[in-house]
């Protein structure tokens, strides 16, 4: 559906606040439901603890890390709960 | 090199970082300088990731990709969309048909509480989330079958 039917349905003439608002209903949408899912991967750093969430991300689905010893399959990992006693390490 | 990565691999999100680390076990270890191995009371604890992975970490998530397209998102494949980075009436919104007819639903709520009508808000609310639910629960259709009892009666 084109922006011009939508806004004949609603009977707009706003055309940057209802392409505001349909913005605003795809997060809501994407917060809500997997309709459409992305990947994106980053090598893990020796003695790094801390790595980027990807940009512009809605909702965290999995988490998951190379297996190199089978066949080089990512694996979901585990989310660990609590507070950790070390909040920042100057020297790992 | 890495693996059982599902059982020994664990994370954390603190704010807007992702904090990664490996749960080391007894059998990891080695005696230390001093001929030192820990005891089964320490035998688990977690350290920063031991080793480098190319591309090791991977995180599946949901984004706003290609909210507006200039082809028709119903039918092109996704793979071939073309985002319309500065959308204007003749974009097309990369939704499909019912999920669409949701956000009108969403932009009608909207158009009432800029009216101050929250009631006639409340009911396109209701409507947008009912439309979201029942495109989800399309993906989920399920043939449920039983098997009949020999000596039911029928």
């Amino acid at each position: 559906m084109k922006v011009l039917e939508l806004m004949e349905r609603v009977e707009s003439t706003d055309t940057e606040l209802v392409v505001a608002w349909i913005k605003d209903a795809i997060n809501i949408l994407q917060s809500n439901y997997k309709d459409s899912l992305t990947a994106t991967k980053q090598n893990i750093v020796k003695n790094q603890r801390d790595y980027d969430l990807p940009a512009g991300f809605v909702r965290i689905h999995s988490v998951s890390v190379l297996d190199t010893e089978d066949d080089s399959k990512y694996k979901s990992i585990r989310r660990i709960a609590g507070n950790h006693f070390v909040t920042e390490d100057t020297s790992p | 090199m890495s693996k059982f990565v599902d059982r020994y691999w664990v994370y954390d999100i603190q704010g807007r970082k992702l904090h990664l680390w490996k749960i080391r076990r007894f059998d990891d270890n080695v005696p230390s300088t001093d001929g030192e191995l820990f005891s089964d009371a320490r035998s688990n604890y977690l350290v920063y990731p031991p080793e480098a992975i190319t591309n090791g970490l991977r995180i599946e998530h949901t984004s706003i990709t290609k909210p507006f397209t200039t082809n028709n998102p119903n039918t092109v494949a996704d793979s071939s969309l073309s985002e319309d980075a500065s959308p204007t009436e003749s974009s097309y919104i990369n939704l499909s048909r019912l999920l669409t007819l949701a956000v009108v639903d969403y932009v009608r709520a909207m158009l009432s509480e800029k009216s101050a009508d929250v009631q006639k808000k409340e009911y396109y609310m209701r409507e947008f989330y009912k439309k979201a639910g029942d495109n989800e629960s399309n993906k989920r259709k399920i043939l449920m079958t039983g098997t009949m009892s020999p000596y039911a009666v029928r």
